[in-house]
């Protein structure tokens, strides 16, 4: 009796860390696509499965993190977003949002990433 | 020109001489029964006349005036025309002057005199004499009009002379209420180097009263060490034109002041003016606004900074964690394991330097909130009792009874007082120990807090603790005094710290509630 799978998009122009910070949620369970740009991040929201948490950085190319996280939450009111960034000043922008994005400041301790998505998820 | 000499000079101009005396002399008898009814005609007359009836003050003063002229009409035939003569006619002149006769009462006056008296002289002289006789009184009487008219004169003269010198000490009065008004330091100093003349300024400068220091010399009383030298140089030189220098001064609480000075002697005078501007305010708001612009570099170079850095850190940390997972899984030694936690260390430790300097750098603004600082210390002091308790530190709470309110940014007041206490109680790890207390106290506009311990001290007085990038601790990122001066400052209070051996003192002062900031 598997519980359903919980699909993370991982959304950050740091491309080698997105993949290892996926291949270790993979490790941990979880279905994790990545995006390397906001532009990508977006164009993966318009299909489906649609994901169960976005984690997004907010300084990229081509669309930032708040254009993906509104995106995000018009495909899907009440996604669950965790926002990874080294300007956590600029989660600001993401007060519009409700619920509000959980925000964690660079560098990520994976363990405290963890438990906020076992919260998230249960 | 004297008397005398004026009389000689008109006589000899009028051709007044000694038969013209004699001729006088020898119709008085004739002429005097008249006198007293020509004094009555002259005063009647100026009854008739508004002008010259004004300067009269009544009858008793007319009576005596008419007396008076019967007395001057025998004096003017009297035959003697000395020196104590015109003595007396200039003292007639005086005395019109004095009750403010306008001058050209004495020309119309006079020549109503001269035409009864002429009359009189024809009417009653030999006839032989009656010629020579009136030529004789028109000289006389031209001789006393021209002596009493310089009454006039004299007293214009010194009406004038009066106005200039009232209006000179006007004027000096009024440069010298300047001198005391201005806030610049204004001292004169004589040849031997003694100040002479210390305004009021230069007693706001320097706390001195100019009774304490007119008389001492101007260097060692006034000037810092290291300035007097450049004075003495300057005020030895033979130029007299004016020069400028900067120099500290000294002031009476022993404290330096930045102050311009220009020195001015005009030629040939012994005294030289040396004329201070006291540019203190001014070069710190300077030096101030010179610091925040440094500051303000700082802060966009370091949250560009900050943002590059913590991408790599980032990238290092999450690899950190899948090696520290990989090795776990693959049972590898201890040691390999510890290098790894090594690393993750020490980009936990950088990413905490980064975030402190952003902090420091790019301070949040304050969200002030009336707070009671009592129990914010209370919290501080329960906060640190583990931390204390292994260093084997008592924390002392010192508190008053009454709580006290400030409007401050909590969380920012209690990062201050957080990071005092730290760092008192490791002020007294190599003592192996002590106390910290926490101190609160009331003074009229302000809160003070203290954060004291018995530790060894601060290495020296001109340490820059509050500096960025100072630190005494090897693992210190030297900023946590520097965000504690910050935090403490923004919210427009002070901090300052009295240390020696055994007892050192942070003292933050904050504005209480309604204070104006």
């Amino acid at each position: 009796m598997d519980a359903p799978r919980v699909l993370l998009l991982v959304v950050d122009d740091d491309v080698r860390s997105a993949r290892r910070l996926a291949q270790m949620l993979r490790e941990d369970g979880f279905d994790v696509d990545v995006a390397a740009d906001g532009a990508s991040a977006i164009a993966r929201l318009t299909r489906s499965p649609i994901p169960t948490v976005l984690i997004t950085d907010l300084h990229m190319p081509n669309a930032d993190g708040a254009a993906v996280s509104t995106y995000a939450r018009s495909r899907k009111s009440d996604m669950p977003i965790i926002v990874v960034t080294g300007y956590p000043q600029l989660a600001s922008q993401l007060d519009a949002l409700d619920p509000k994005p959980i925000v964690f400041t660079k560098p990520l301790v994976y363990a405290e990433l963890s438990a906020e998505l076992a919260r998230v998820t249960s | 020109m004297p008397l005398e000499k004026r009389v000689l000079d008109l006589r000899r101009y009028v051709g007044f001489g000694e038969p013209d005396a004699a001729h006088l002399a020898a119709v008085r008898e004739l002429l005097a029964p008249d006198f007293p009814r020509i004094a009555q005609d002259f005063y009647d007359k100026i009854r008739e006349h508004e002008e010259a009836h004004a300067v009269l003050t009544g009858e008793d003063q007319i009576a005596r005036l008419q007396r008076s002229l019967q007395v001057w009409m025998r004096r003017l035939f009297g035959g003697t025309y000395d020196a104590a003569y015109y003595e007396q006619t200039a003292h007639i002149g005086q005395v019109h002057v004095r009750v403010g006769l306008p001058q050209r009462y004495m020309f119309s006056a006079m020549a109503l005199i001269r035409l009864e008296l002429a009359r009189l002289i024809e009417e009653r002289a030999t006839p032989s004499d009656v010629s020579a006789t009136k030529a004789a009184l028109n000289k006389a009487l031209d001789i006393e009009l021209a002596i009493m008219l310089e009454a006039f004169r004299d007293a214009f003269v010194a009406r004038i002379e009066r106005k200039q010198a009232l209006e000179k000490d006007e004027l000096t009065r009024r440069y010298a209420v300047a001198i005391e008004l201005t806030r610049e330091l204004v001292v004169a100093i004589d040849a031997g180097g003694a100040i002479r003349l210390f305004n009021a300024g230069a007693e706001v400068a320097t706390g001195f009263g100019r009774e304490e220091v007119i008389g001492r010399p101007f260097g060692t009383t006034m000037l810092s060490e290291e300035s007097r030298a450049r004075f003495d140089e300057i005020i030895a030189s033979e130029r007299p034109a004016s020069t400028r220098f900067d120099a500290f001064v000294l002031t009476r609480a022993g404290k330096l002041r930045d102050v311009r000075w220009e020195i001015a002697r005009s030629a040939g005078d012994l005294e030289t003016f040396v004329i201070g501007h006291d540019n203190t305010e001014e070069n710190m708001i300077a030096e101030r606004s010179r610091q925040a612009e440094k500051l303000a570099a700082i802060g966009t170079l370091a949250a560009g900074l900050a943002h590059e850095i913590r991408n790599p850190l980032n990238g290092a940390q999450l690899h950190v964690a899948y090696l520290e997972r990989t090795l776990k899984r693959a049972n590898a030694d201890t040691d390999t394991l510890e290098a790894v936690n090594v690393v993750g260390d020490e980009i936990k430790r950088l990413a905490g330097l980064v975030t402190e300097f952003l902090d420091f750098a790019r301070p949040k603004p304050l969200v002030r909130k009336s707070t009671p600082l009592g129990s914010l210390m209370e919290r501080i002091a329960h906060l640190m009792e583990a931390e204390a308790k292994a260093a084997q530190v008592e924390v002392v709470r010192d508190l008053p009874a009454k709580d006290i309110l400030a409007s401050v940014d909590a969380a920012k007041i209690e990062q201050v007082l957080l990071n005092l206490a730290r760092n008192a109680v490791e002020a007294l790890a190599p003592m192996n120990g002590g106390h910290v207390t926490l101190r609160l106290r009331r003074q009229p506009s302000r809160a003070v807090i203290e954060i004291e311990d018995d530790g060894p001290g601060l290495p020296g007085d001109d340490a820059p603790i509050f500096d960025a990038f100072y630190s005494t601790k090897p693992q210190g990122t030297g900023l946590g005094l520097a965000i504690t001066h910050r935090i403490v400052t923004d919210h427009g209070g002070s901090i300052e710290v009295d240390s020696r051996s055994g007892r050192t003192i942070f003292r933050v002062a904050l504005l209480l509630d309604g204070e104006p900031t």
